[in-house]
């Protein structure tokens, strides 16, 4: 089905509509282009990102989590989401417009895998978020070090082996040490887990998969702000 | 069925199965496990008389699985039945049929003790191998002991040994030395002496005898295969294989470091059992070819790193995490008595050497068996488990990695995956036309369209078994029918726009699940489904086997592989075209996808009788570069490009006749909206 279409002719809401189905489909150029279009428009940049491609995201998200879409699809829709984020970043910072949160995220020391863990940081991105990946291997002074620098709303750890899960209690045991534990939002993921481990290691939260873990830290961003205002 | 003494219900888990459910107290194990499907022999029907449903209950806590199992969470043993379990040497047993559940309870069922027994298709195919083992035996004559001599029975042994055979520098075991005198004289001083690595004397009988023999032990994560081999001749006598009692503490490689890390008795359980394993598999194997215990001499063994290091008694945790190191990588020899292995008192052990952190002995005894570097030719050699191994080879280079494919294709992770036993499907066909599915399964010659399910049609007509669930080859076929028919799209998800009433759909109608059995077809009753998520599994599966041989590719700079080996059980009833069509392995002239069977086992019995064949494993163990696919720049971006099928990028030519056959289907709409753009 071949359709003309020409963005200049339509109206900003048929734009943001066009936009979630761009992103569904990873379309970067297209994405980019509609972005440009809509702030040559003036509509905010605030606005662009969250009726646009946030709203697109969830959409994605969504059907990930039903397993409609997969891992392929999901980072083709993300990558476009980065095009347009290359976009608006520079905007969104000098229009002071509020944040959403800020992560830090990594996987725990002795494992090496990071895939999952990726996969999550560009989905927490596409929802808005402001990410810091620390890799692989990490151990707990360098999550020390990582929250100390960028102050995050979100800690999160990624783990694929059974054998390396037990670290986020070590990583855990070192936050409450320095009397910063309640202080961040502590979120586990990874194939082994569960929610009954996250429980034991007393983080606030096990996410399935990179729509939970987006799902759950926008909760978890309610609860916050709720309580700051 | 007993009744029930009350309303109260526990968890059983039968083992290695791992079915689990409800059952109310008071109903026997015979009864439970029959109501779970795990069928436990029993002739005499509960009388206490065939002792044929004997069981173990497992005591300790098992995390895994939640529970608290307590040898007084069943009915206390009776009298008659302890006299009974005593007579035949199962102190540590139950008998099903007596004991009433009354608590949570994990039970092993052992392989004698199963209805339906396991199919455990491990068989050593012929291969020529030269016979030079480590373990000869000569016969000395040795000079009489007489007063003023004061030489020792031992130096006049070893005199008599330089002389008649130039054999010097000597050493005897302890437990040889205590009866050297006694057979010596029993012999009129002469001798057969048995002797490893022409360096040590491992046993002496009076006069001439012959008969030496060895085992070779493939000891996997789910089966121990075990080869009992004429030392003399080279000849296999005898062949046997059980399940790995090990999966009771975890079903994988890491849930067992996790398990001997974290109890104190953890590494000593798993240990032990796998040590009482191989001592049952002797027993089976000398029964079989009626040899005696005494007479095997040596042990080869091999087996992924970490059950190597659990067989030693080393604890796998430094395997557990990065950098994954081992205690050992070069092969070793120890007295099999101190592994707590029954053979001769003297015997040796020899374990092949591993490659890396997570490529072990058994990958070196699939190189050993197969020689891939000695072809003129870039092979592909593939060992499919829940780890692969993967090894690309020339005649100049070798290189390995290990894939991460995770249970799927053992059945793992699938709504109706099962092991391959009895009634599992093993071979899927679907008509691309009509969308109807035929299937074979495991136990039955029929296909299941020519099955007649009326109760009233000729016995001869109807199914032994009907379908149970699906194995791993069904798996692999099922996926790349299902895309072949149209019915799933390259990416992996159900076509909406096919109609077919096979397809049953949710979430708005855009999440899909495809009817392969129906409920009539089932054993169960209910109809059996291939959801999106199974494909989701499998596609992630074969996508990081795909990844791992593809970046092998990469780094030696190959693009096209001319033959594909694959070893390993599984790997002997993986269709080629389908796992192809799937995109589990790369593009390759399908005449030359070849499977080899266990592979490792061969490779265990190759070095037990050639003794120059475990300085090459030393070689090849060496050679060969391990490439940690995980930290590997571009893995990711290979998994993912592997997870389309066949794949998003590679292109299959050899596939192209049955590729080009397909319907079409709907380009997705990101190709449309990319001529829209370019148009």
């Amino acid at each position: 089905m071949e359709e003309e279409i020409n963005i200049k002719e339509m109206g900003d809401d048929e734009i943001l509509e066009l936009m979630q189905e761009d992103l569904y489909d990873g379309l970067a150029d297209e994405i980019v282009e509609e972005v440009e279009e809509l702030l040559a428009r003036e509509m905010t940049p605030y606005d662009v990102l969250t009726r646009g491609l946030v709203a697109g995201m969830e959409i994605v998200g969504d059907d990930f989590r039903d397993g409609i879409l997969f891992v392929p699809e999901v980072l083709m829709a993300a990558k476009a989401m980065k095009a347009g984020m290359g976009v608006l970043r520079p905007l969104l910072v000098e229009t002071g417009a509020p944040k959403i949160g800020t992560v830090v995220i990594g996987t725990v020391k002795g494992d090496i895998h990071d895939i999952g863990k990726n996969l999550v940081s560009m989905m927490l991105e596409g929802a808005g978020f402001d990410v810091f990946d620390l890799g692989i291997n990490t151990d707990a002074d360098a999550y020390l070090a990582a929250i100390e620098e960028h102050n995050p709303d979100i800690l999160g750890m990624s783990a694929l082996l059974t054998t390396t899960m037990p670290y986020m209690r070590t990583v855990i045991d070192a936050l409450k040490d320095k009397g910063i534990r309640n202080d961040i939002v502590v979120l586990v993921g990874g194939a082994p887990l569960n929610d009954a481990f996250a429980e034991d290691i007393e983080a606030d939260a096990y996410c399935r998969d990179a729509s939970v873990a987006v799902e759950t830290a926008k909760k978890f961003m309610a609860i916050r702000k709720g309580e700051g205002s | 069925m007993s009744e029930s003494q009350s309303n109260q219900k526990h968890t059983l888990i039968l083992m290695p199965s791992g079915r689990r459910g409800k059952i109310p107290a008071g109903t026997t194990l015979l009864d439970a496990a029959d109501s779970l499907g795990v069928e436990i022999e029993s002739i005499c029907g509960g009388r206490q008389t065939c002792m044929k449903c004997l069981v173990k209950i497992e005591v300790g806590e098992f995390d895994k699985h939640g529970i608290r199992s307590a040898e007084e969470h069943v009915t206390p043993t009776t009298e008659e039945e302890r006299r009974l379990l005593e007579e035949s040497g199962h102190g540590d047993l139950r008998l099903a049929c007596v004991a009433h559940v009354q608590g949570d309870l994990l039970v092993s069922v052992p392989e004698e003790s199963r209805g339906q027994k396991q199919m455990i298709r491990k068989s050593a195919t012929d291969r020529v191998i030269e016979v030079k083992p480590t373990v000869r035996q000569v016969y000395i004559e040795v000079e009489r002991a007489e007063l003023g001599k004061h030489r020792g029975d031992w130096g006049r042994v070893q005199d008599a040994l330089r002389e008649q055979w130039e054999l010097a520098d000597l050493s005897i075991d302890i437990q040889v030395l205590r009866k050297l005198q006694s057979k010596l004289r029993e012999g009129k001083w002469t001798l057969t002496v048995t002797l490893w690595d022409d360096r040590r004397v491992i046993d002496v009988q009076p006069g001439y005898t012959e008969g030496a023999y060895g085992l070779a032990v493939d000891v996997g994560s789910t089966t121990i295969a075990c080869y009992l081999c004429d030392l003399r001749t080279g000849e296999l006598l005898a062949t046997e294989a059980m399940m790995n009692p090990q999966v009771s503490y975890g079903e994988d490689l890491m849930s067992r470091i996790s398990y001997a890390a974290n109890r104190p008795d953890g590494l000593e359980k798993m240990h032990d059992a796998v040590i009482d394993s191989i001592n049952k598999l002797t027993s089976q194997a000398t029964r079989a070819a009626g040899i005696a215990r005494s007479s095997i001499y040596e042990i080869v063994l091999v087996g992924n790193t970490t059950m190597t290091h659990i067989l030693l008694g080393i604890s796998p945790e430094e395997i557990g995490h990065s950098p994954f190191a081992l205690a050992n990588r070069s092969a070793m020899d120890f007295n099999a008595r101190d592994l707590g292995l029954r053979l001769n008192p003297a015997a040796n052990a020899h374990i092949l050497p591993a490659q890396a952190g997570h490529v072990g002995a058994d990958n070196v005894g699939v190189l050993l068996a197969e020689e891939p570097y000695l072809e003129q030719k870039i092979i592909l050699t593939i060992d499919v488990g829940t780890n692969a191994e993967i090894v690309l080879s020339s005649p100049e280079w070798m290189y390995s990695a290990s894939s991460p494919t995770g249970p799927a294709f053992e059945g793992g992770q699938i709504t109706s995956g099962m092991r391959a036993a009895p009634g599992a499907i093993e071979r899927v066909r679907i008509n691309p036309q009509t969308k109807e599915p035929r299937f074979r399964v495991i136990g039955e010659q029929r296909w299941s369209d020519e099955w007649k399910l009326d109760p009233d049609a000729d016995p001869d007509q109807q199914p032994h078994h009907l379908a149970a669930g699906i194995c791993g080859s069904g798996i692999i076929e099922v996926v790349s029918e299902l895309f072949l028919a149209g019915l799933l799209t390259p990416d992996g998800r159900f076509n909406t726009d096919d109609e077919t009433d096979r397809l049953q759909w949710e979430s708005k109608g855009k999440k899909g699940a495809y009817i392969l059995a129906t409920a009539e077809q089932s054993s169960s009753g209910k109809p059996i489904l291939i959801t999106q998520e199974d494909v989701r599994n499998i596609q992630l599966a074969k996508g990081a086997l795909y990844a791992g041989a593809k970046l092998l590719m990469m780094r030696s700079g190959v693009e096209q592989v001319d033959q594909i080996t694959l070893a390993g059980a599984f790997g002997s009833y993986i269709d080629p075209k389908h796992a192809m069509v799937l995109g589990l392995i790369p593009d390759c002239d399908l005449e030359h996808v070849h499977a080899v069977g266990n592979a490792a086992g061969d490779g265990a019995r190759i070095a037990l009788l050639n003794r120059e064949k475990r300085a090459l494993a030393q070689d090849i163990s060496t050679r060969v570069r391990y490439i940690e696919t995980a930290v590997d720049q571009d893995f990711q971006e290979e998994f993912v490009m592997a997870m389309h099928i066949p794949h998003q990028r590679d292109l299959f030519p050899h596939l192209e006749p049955i590729l080009s056959r397909m319907p079409d289907i709907e380009p997705p709409r990101r190709e449309r909206r990319h001529r829209r753009a370019t148009s």
